[in-house]
């Protein structure tokens, strides 16, 4: 590499034909050529300048081992070592650093440069990949010259059946640029091989989802709640049940990264939302182990296992946030994982008042997981803008809502218990006399998002593991930039 | 074989980076052995008489025969090997193009769940191990001497003689046959 050569005394100058300073120039580059050792290296046109011969860095080697950011460059060098540089052009400058008079007559004073091609939008991480010593711990696979980089992935089972991103250095390079965390961190231990994971690992996990750098502290809070032992990512992958973890996103980092609160947002279509979920997922398929059909016992599953994450819509101020709800300060970045299955429609487009609205949401509500199932499953529900809307202008809040939702589906154990009105499931037949809640108090998460033209809602019912009530809980996890 | 593009393992790393191959098969009684001709020359010879070994075993064979040892398999062919077969024997590879190739139809059958082996001259022993490397399969192999071109049939027979036991035992465990169980 260029650095390790000694260069000789002199000056080194780089340039790019199609810098319109560097073209202004080339006479000068000549004039100090023909006084001192000059080595020239161009960027675009091994033809360029013509005033000398100069050395082809079409490759920018050198341009990146001498960290160049601008063209022109002159370096000067002092046995073998850099002694001054300039950039641009700037008579006085360019004699002092030379010590040559009389440079570039008839030039005007000083012209900027142009930016230099190692500095490009993404050269300089593809530079950085190909010419420095880098410190990844994780394994390299290498390919033959003519195998499908998609297909090698598929075949080593790193897929969760869609295409992935494949993991080069360059690409995980700059997916750990969107962390300031080392990428030798230890995360935790995945489930359900238990095998600890590092930040570089989430960021080639993150590289195969297709996430951006940005998306990386929520992939990585994301991360940390499943890895909560209160939030029992072990059961939740291994389980029979439909289950995965459902992400929630709350705090500007939803916007700043263009995360979807709007319409379709538990739907396809948007790159942040898809693939911080995917991300989380595959971390349990790689990195945990938590393949289908081995440890994941998934008796149907659902395409939730694929992806499910998205933001909550904090637009309108009526509403609290639901990470201010589960005790993160507002204004702050938190991702909430609950575990949950698919959707569940809720059609109403005749209520008209929030009591109304309210008997009506119980009745759907209580049909998650079994109508007379009670205090064994969580539940989410999305409540999209026109319904919040019915609420807000009776002037009821989050915690009124979530209070009178929890009232309208007290029923009486006669009525739930096994075997009452001819079915079997149901709750223990010695709760009879109670008077039973559908969900814990604190079992039904409410999130505001969707569309603003719709009548319909969303729940997602929560995984079974949510039946004992104070080891298995969603976790909100505040984000760390 | 020239390297291409290279990635960084996503996994744990607890296990080796080639995929376990498709377990062979308990025994051979009641199956069928595809055999896999590659299409380059000789190779039917030394194949004609693994056929007739297995049927002095009492193996049920099925042949198979590529159009050509420089692409890989057509997909048909994949397809009936797969339905109809529970193990597959692929002969015989002997130069750089039909070792690849071959050992991509190894990987295909493999992930259609067939226990398979390779058989290959010694000559391409180190491009049979980097065609692993880059599928990322620990597939079977079984090597006999090389050059085979200028070997007589005789001597390609010899060859089949002294490899069957151990191509065989590649694909199963019991490699003992219907017929000769019902002798013993």
């Amino acid at each position: 590499m260029s650095m390790n050569v000694k260069q000789p005394d002199g000056v080194l100058i780089f340039a790019k034909r199609e810098c319109e300073t560097c073209q202004m120039v080339a006479q000068v580059i000549g004039q100090i050529a023909d006084k001192m050792p000059t080595i020239v290296y161009t960027q675009d046109d091994p033809s360029f300048p013509s005033t000398v011969s100069a050395l082809d860095d079409t490759s920018l080697e050198s341009s990146y081992a001498f960290d160049v950011e601008a063209v022109p460059t002159v370096v000067r060098m002092k046995d073998g070592k850099e002694v001054a540089r300039t950039f641009g052009w700037n008579r006085s400058d360019w004699e002092k650093l030379t010590g040559l008079k009389g440079l570039g007559e008839g030039l005007p004073e000083m012209r900027p440069g142009c930016g230099s091609k190692s500095r490009e939008p993404g050269v300089h991480d593809a530079l950085r990949a190909k010419y420095s010593k880098l410190d990844f711990k994780s394994r390299q696979i290498r390919l033959g010259e003519w195998d499908d980089e998609i297909e090698a992935c598929f075949d080593r089972g790193w897929s969760d059946g869609l295409p992935v991103v494949p993991p080069t250095d360059v690409r995980i390079l700059r997916m750990l640029e969107g962390t300031s965390r080392k990428p030798d961190e230890i995360i935790g231990d995945v489930p359900p091989n238990l095998s600890p994971i590092t930040v570089e690992k989430v960021a080639i996990n993150a590289v195969m989802a297709g996430c951006r750098p940005e998306y990386m502290p929520v992939v990585l809070a994301a991360l940390e709640a499943a890895l909560d032992p209160l939030f029992t990512m072990h059961g939740l992958l291994c389980t029979t049940c439909f289950s995965s973890p459902i992400v929630v996103v709350n705090g500007p980092i939803a916007r700043e990264i263009g995360m979807n609160s709007g319409i379709n947002c538990l739907g396809q279509g948007n790159r942040a939302n898809a693939t911080i979920g995917r991300a989380l997922q595959l971390i349990i398929r790689n990195v945990g182990g938590g393949h289908p059909g081995e440890l994941d016992r998934a008796v149907l599953g659902g395409p939730g296992k694929y992806t499910f994450c998205f933001a909550e819509d904090e637009s309108d101020s009526t509403w609290m946030p639901l990470s201010v709800a589960r005790g993160v300060g507002p204004g702050k970045n938190a991702v909430t994982l609950f575990q949950g299955d698919g959707i569940q429609g809720f059609i109403d487009q005749r209520s008209r008042t929030p009591e109304q609205l309210t008997k009506s949401l119980a009745m759907s509500l209580l049909a998650v997981g079994h109508h007379k199932l009670c205090e064994f499953t969580n539940a989410m529900l999305v409540l999209v803008p026109e319904h919040y809307a019915i609420f807000r202008e009776a002037g009821w809040d989050r915690a009124r809502i979530t209070e009178e939702l929890h009232k309208a589906m007290v029923r009486p154990g006669n009525d739930v218990i096994q075997g009452a009105h001819g079915v079997g499931e149901g709750v223990d037949k010695r709760r009879a006399d109670e008077m039973i809640n559908k969900f814990w108090p604190e079992g039904l998460l409410i999130v505001q998002a969707g569309g603003q033209a719709g009548l319909f809602s969303a729940i997602c019912a929560g995984w079974t593991g949510g039946r004992f009530r104070d080891e298995s809980k969603p976790v909100t996890r505040e984000i760390k930039i | 074989m020239k390297y291409g593009i290279s990635f960084r393992d996503p996994t744990a790393e607890t296990a080796s980076v080639l995929r376990e191959r498709a377990a062979p098969l308990d025994t051979v009684k009641d199956k069928t052995i595809a055999l896999m001709d590659i299409g380059k020359m000789r190779g039917d010879e030394f194949i004609d008489r693994l056929e007739q070994l297995c049927a002095e075993r009492g193996i049920k064979t099925r042949r198979y025969k590529k159009p050509t040892n420089t692409r890989v398999a057509p997909r048909e062919m994949i397809k009936d090997i797969a339905d109809d077969c529970d193990a597959v024997i692929i002969a015989l590879s002997d130069c750089g193009s039909c070792t690849s190739c071959s050992t991509h139809d190894l990987n295909d059958l493999d992930k259609r769940g067939l226990a398979g082996v390779s058989v290959l001259t010694t000559e391409f022993r180190q491009a049979f191990e980097s065609q692993k490397g880059s599928i990322g399969l620990d597939a079977a192999a079984v090597y006999v001497p090389h050059p085979l071109q200028n070997k007589t049939t005789a001597e390609l027979h010899q060859w089949a003689d002294a490899a069957v036991d151990e191509i065989l035992q590649a694909i199963a465990h019991n490699t003992s046959s219907a017929k000769a169980m019902e002798t013993a």
